[in-house]
């Protein structure tokens, strides 16, 4: 990476299962202005706009970013769409951090949203095309064998889903954005809650929200005039693999290791578990978790579960994961990869309140999407990288 | 060696939902009413239908404007054969409308039967629908006066 670059701004819409009181337009507007506010601008002091989503057919607008230009200030300005379905957020991030790291612009927008009351994202997700074999399941239904997978590979006991789906309800009660608050939690209410695509319960599933994320990115020169501490990324990166390809290990995604490992490169890290104070990773269903602590190299292969079973990502661990509660708490699907990028960005700032993890001076910020096929990472740090 | 081209009938359904947000919302709640309402922008022109945003500061806009259902046509083209889930079933105008009281121009529907009856500077006058549900086509359509 070239220049420095600096995340100066956060906002975020309150989480909700229909926001019918906004259009599409005021949806993102929201975050947007809480992300300018955060970063002492206005609309006319940014350059270039990127905004990213799931795929259209989940609000049936084709090209939004066409409509919404104007709604974010994009009139006569740059303006990009990035889309790499549920990892967006986070790939949308690092195409926007390279909009400053290049030199291109000094003062980016970051947006993304999702409205899923305005349709039903498992629909558009179980759509079957001529000459598919479509599985008609939706998310959960394709990602429950891979679940059942590592559970078999791993040994895990059964009952670390319902241990990671308490532990980011609980989170989700210390952050005023998240969507379900469910402050009676317990391992029985998850574990008696309804079996959807076994061995994934109702409780161990992300909710549908609205909702839209945003962040403002500058320059070096440009943070140093801006209200608030800024969070300065220490490294990007994005991987892909093919959906079906032969050989794939779904469970372990060889894309994702890499793109761990290239993000771990550039920040310098060699020992992430120790190094890395509290990370903000996609996990829609419960058993993501530790799953994804071992294709982030936090845990050995076979291990993550144990960082789970014995607290070590709760708010009291050593590493802390999904302080914000995660997507399990809130999944406005599109904006989900950027709310984990944001709220990294808010722990090293200090500035994630209730869900502050004390003295956090490096925090990864991670997404996924797709059939587990893509993925995008931020290391975002309290300190200016090495230049 | 022929090759074969592959076909298949694929129909797609869904019932999307729309949230339409303060300012747009206010204008359709308007129609169902049998009023025209936009909003003042930052430079102060009255813009119809209401946006919830400016468009050239970007700033919210909050002050509602209810203009008349009358007003002139600054461009019109000739629609020989409507299709179908067209505002009318016969031939006619499309023409921008721009209503008194109003500072921008609103695409519409002119029922007239000739091309001859209609010309930029014709006064025209909102034929509402007989049910109104708050929806663009609570208009059915401009006649000219």
């Amino acid at each position: 990476m070239s220049n420095r670059v600096a995340v100066v701004g956060v906002g975020q819409t309150k989480y909700a299962a229909k926001r019918q009181d906004v259009s599409m337009a005021g949806l993102v507007r929201e975050a947007a202005k809480r992300a300018l506010d955060d970063a002492g601008m206005t609309w006319s002091d940014i350059d270039a706009v990127v905004i990213g989503k799931a795929p259209d057919m989940f609000e049936g607008v084709m090209m939004p970013e066409l409509y919404l230009a104007d709604a974010l200030g994009a009139v006569g300005k740059p303006m990009l769409r990035v889309h790499t379905a549920g990892s967006v957020g986070g790939s949308t991030g690092v195409m926007a951090t390279h909009l400053v790291s290049s030199g291109a612009h000094k003062r980016v927008l970051v947006v993304c949203y999702e409205k899923q009351s305005e349709s039903n994202a498992t629909w558009a997700l179980s759509i079957r095309l001529p000459f598919t074999g479509g599985s008609v399941t939706g998310a959960g239904g394709y990602f429950a064998p891979v679940i059942r997978a590592y559970m078999r590979r791993s040994g895990a006991p059964d009952d670390i889903g319902i241990k990671v789906s308490v532990k980011d309800r609980l989170n989700a009660l210390n952050n005023p954005y998240a969507h379900l608050k469910i402050p009676d939690i317990s391992e029985e209410m998850v574990r008696e809650s309804p079996m959807l695509w076994d061995p994934i319960r109702y409780l161990e599933t992300c909710p549908s929200s609205d909702g839209a994320c945003a962040v403002v990115l500058t320059d070096e020169d440009t943070a140093k005039g801006t209200p608030n501490p800024p969070a300065w990324v220490h490294g990007t990166a994005v991987r892909s693999e093919p959906t079906m390809g032969a050989g794939r290990d779904v469970v372990n995604p060889h894309a994702g290791r890499d793109c761990a490992k290239d993000v771990y490169a550039q920040a310098g890290v060699t020992d992430p578990r120790r190094e890395i104070d509290c990370a903000e990773i996609y996990v829609p269903f419960s058993w993501y978790e530790p799953m994804w602590m071992e294709n982030l190299g936090f845990a050995p292969e076979g291990e993550g579960w144990k960082m789970v079973d014995d607290g070590s990502t709760s708010m009291k661990g050593d590493l802390p994961i999904n302080p914000s509660g995660g997507v399990l708490s809130s999944n406005p699907i599109g904006a989900s990869g950027m709310c984990r990028f944001a709220e990294a960005a808010l722990q090293v700032r200090g500035m994630a309140g209730d869900h502050q993890v004390d003295g956090a001076k490096l925090a990864l910020g991670h997404a996924y999407g797709g059939g587990a096929q893509f993925f995008a990472m931020w290391m975002v740090g309290s300190e200016k990288p090495n230049a | 060696m022929t090759e074969e081209v592959l076909v298949a009938d694929h129909t797609i359904e869904y019932t999307y939902t729309r949230s339409t947000g303060p300012m747009i919302g206010a204008f359709l709640t308007g129609l169902r009413d049998g009023k025209i309402v936009g909003c003042r922008g930052a430079d102060g022109r009255v813009i119809v239908p209401a946006v919830d945003y400016d468009p050239v500061t970007s700033e919210d806009l909050s002050e509602t404007v209810e203009v008349a259902d009358e007003g002139v046509v600054t461009t019109w083209s000739w629609n020989d054969r409507p299709l179908l889930g067209q505002p009318l079933d016969h031939p006619f105008a499309w023409a921008l409308v721009k209503l008194d009281g109003a500072d921008t121009s609103l695409l519409a529907a002119v029922d007239v039967d000739d091309p001859s009856k209609i010309s930029t500077g014709s006064r025209v006058k909102a034929r509402w629908a007989e049910e109104r549900v708050g929806s663009i086509t609570d208009i059915a359509a401009f006649e000219v006066v």
